[in-house]
């Protein structure tokens, strides 16, 4: 799509400077600034709390890091995906990106099937959120990035369909991949730094 | 939407291996017998990367404008500030 036909069908954010950027996009990033501050917030308490309360590593010893270590390489995987998805759509690659954004919605299904695997595991072993504080803050903590990949994903089936029937390329919706995909790498990036958290150290 | 792309496909892939690689290297690092403090750096220092690949390669951040860094970097300076002033309250008062 050419820079004139994208002005035509996107509102843009008028920095003041010569180059604007798409009001969408700039959406996008104040939505995730949003998330960066709720994920912060949780990531820096962890941090604080577990510095001050010894005793966490026993706790933190019955997570399977294998299960984490796995689910950090199909959101890995999914991130790839994504971006293939992304780039054959630049490229006018329509069906192949549609495979790829099926590829990440089964990606992040399988990554909440481990997790379903890993709760069920550890709720019969009898860890529940009560149990203590490290597993306050882990329920927290993987349950409020399971809802945010659960969101992703129905946002990125709506557009593998979309992409099946067509309408994901007129109308200048072809951005909708690219703020998809900043999402999705978002919640890849939380979860890069909570397997260390949760299931390393 | 531009026709051109920043990276081909096969670049996408390689930052792909790279980011296992350094899952591989983050868990044997865990696994490892070496000192706590050691891993622990080791660890995190590697998730550093890892996430900066993504954000700078996946997300294009590299190439956005400048209001975008600032976007970005605003809750992360305020994130960090909330866990500063927590310290007294949470790792020194018992």
């Amino acid at each position: 799509m050419s820079n004139s036909t994208l002005a035509a069908h996107t509102a843009t954010f008028d920095t003041g400077s010569a180059a604007s950027l798409p009001s969408g996009k700039a959406g996008v990033w104040w939505f995730l600034a949003s998330e960066i501050m709720v994920f912060g917030g949780l990531i820096g308490t962890y941090i604080l709390f577990r510095v001050a309360h010894g005793g966490w590593a026993e706790q933190a010893s019955h997570v399977s890091w294998r299960l984490g270590a796995t689910n950090t390489l199909v959101l890995v995987t999914s991130s790839l995906t994504m971006i293939l998805a992304l780039n054959a759509s630049r490229t006018g690659r329509h069906q192949r990106a549609a495979h790829f954004l099926l590829l990440t919605v089964l990606l992040g299904l399988t990554f909440l099937g481990i997790k379903s695997i890993e709760y069920t595991r550890e709720i019969r072993e009898g860890f529940v959120p009560s149990s203590g504080m490290f597993w306050s803050f882990y329920y927290i903590m993987t349950g409020l990035h399971g809802l945010h990949i659960t969101g992703g994903i129905i946002f990125n089936a709506i557009l593998y369909f979309g992409a099946t029937r067509g309408t994901l390329w007129s109308g200048g919706h072809g951005n909708r991949i690219e703020f998809a995909g900043l999402y999705w790498h978002f919640v890849d990036v939380v979860w890069i730094f909570l397997f260390p958290l949760l299931y390393l150290s | 939407m531009s026709s051109t792309t920043e990276h081909s496909d096969f670049d996408y892939v390689l930052i792909w291996v790279w980011l296992v690689a350094l899952l591989g290297a983050g868990t044997l690092a865990f696994l490892l017998p070496i000192g706590k403090g050691a891993a622990l750096a080791v660890i995190f220092g590697i998730a550093m990367v890892k996430a900066s690949l993504v954000v700078r390669d996946y997300m294009h951040l590299k190439s956005e404008r400048l209001l975008i860094y600032v976007i970005a970097a605003l809750p992360l300076i305020l994130a960090l500030g909330l866990a500063l002033v927590l310290i007294p309250d949470i790792v020194y008062h018992r």
